[in-house]
């Protein structure tokens, strides 16, 4: 039986800013992946980061460091 | 004033059809829908969001689902007719992955998109039986592809992963399959002839 947990999801305006922190968190799968954006946050187009709820500071930290503007955060319950 | 529909056996529209009728009789309250297959509950599901009512289901043994309906004050008054909801073919959902990107244009981005594609095949509440993988899509089920865990979460919950040996071994792949089996040009044509449904991102 799958089940549902909570995950954090970062939008962004811009593609390009999902994808630099896509790079920047390359080799570290701990830290999230790309996913679309959820329905549950928006219905229109466009890509998201999920990560675990506890890595949000760590990514809030690279995304400040690297000047990737993060333009919000969302608690989903998600298959996974 | 809360109302049962017993829907068991019916045939698709009949459900949808049956609670249309009887969302439309009560004021408020909450309808309960039992029926017998998860293209009816999803139908169901898309008559009450039509409709402004919340909606939630249960799974109850193999076969059965009980769906329930809450209308509210705030739900439509005339309840939208359910000739829109179109009944699902019979027969499974087959997805045909012909490529390690999904559209024309830019390759990162295709990169992405079919990443996010598999990704979202594994949000849905009904998934689809098969996945077959194929040309350079044989790529995302070999070692290396950033959508294992997702082709692996799939499988285990019971969607059947087939990648084309032909073209693992034009690839020089072959012994590199992470997920799910291989099959064969016979397999390909049968899975899709007897799909009801086939989905190619």
């Amino acid at each position: 039986m799958r089940q549902k947990t909570q995950k954090l999801v970062l939008t962004f305006d811009t593609t390009a800013a999902v994808m630099a922190l896509e790079r920047a968190c390359a080799g570290q799968e701990q830290l999230g992946r790309i996913i679309p954006t959820p329905q549950a946050i928006s219905a229109g187009c466009g890509l998201s980061w999920c990560a675990l709820p506890e890595r949000e500071a760590e990514l809030t930290e690279l995304c400040r460091a690297r000047d990737i503007l993060v333009a919000g955060k969302a608690l989903v319950e998600m298959y996974g | 004033m809360n109302q049962q529909v017993n829907a068991i056996g019916d045939a698709c529209p009949l459900p949808v059809v049956k609670a249309k009728k009887a969302l439309s009789e009560m004021a408020e309250g909450t309808l309960t829908v039992l029926v017998d297959n998860e293209i009816a509950v999803q139908n169901l599901e898309r008559l009450a969001k039509a409709n402004g009512c919340a909606f939630s289901f249960a799974k109850d043994g193999d076969a059965h689902y009980m769906a329930t309906i809450e209308k509210t004050a705030a739900s439509a008054k005339d309840v939208q007719g359910a000739e829109a909801f179109a009944c699902a073919p019979a027969g499974d959902t087959v997805v045909v992955i012909s490529s390690n990107r999904m559209g024309d244009g830019d390759g990162a981005l295709g990169k992405i998109l079919i990443k996010g594609f598999l990704f979202a095949l594994t949000q849905l509440d009904v998934l689809p039986q098969t996945i077959l993988f194929y040309n350079s899509g044989a790529f995302l089920t070999t070692e290396g592809s950033e959508s294992l865990k997702d082709i692996r979460a799939l499988e285990e919950a019971g969607v059947e992963i087939l990648t084309c040996g032909t073209c693992m071994n034009h690839y020089g792949i072959a012994d590199q399959l992470a997920v799910g089996g291989t099959t064969n040009m016979y397999a390909i044509a049968e899975k899709q002839m007897q799909a009801g449904r086939i989905l190619r991102p």
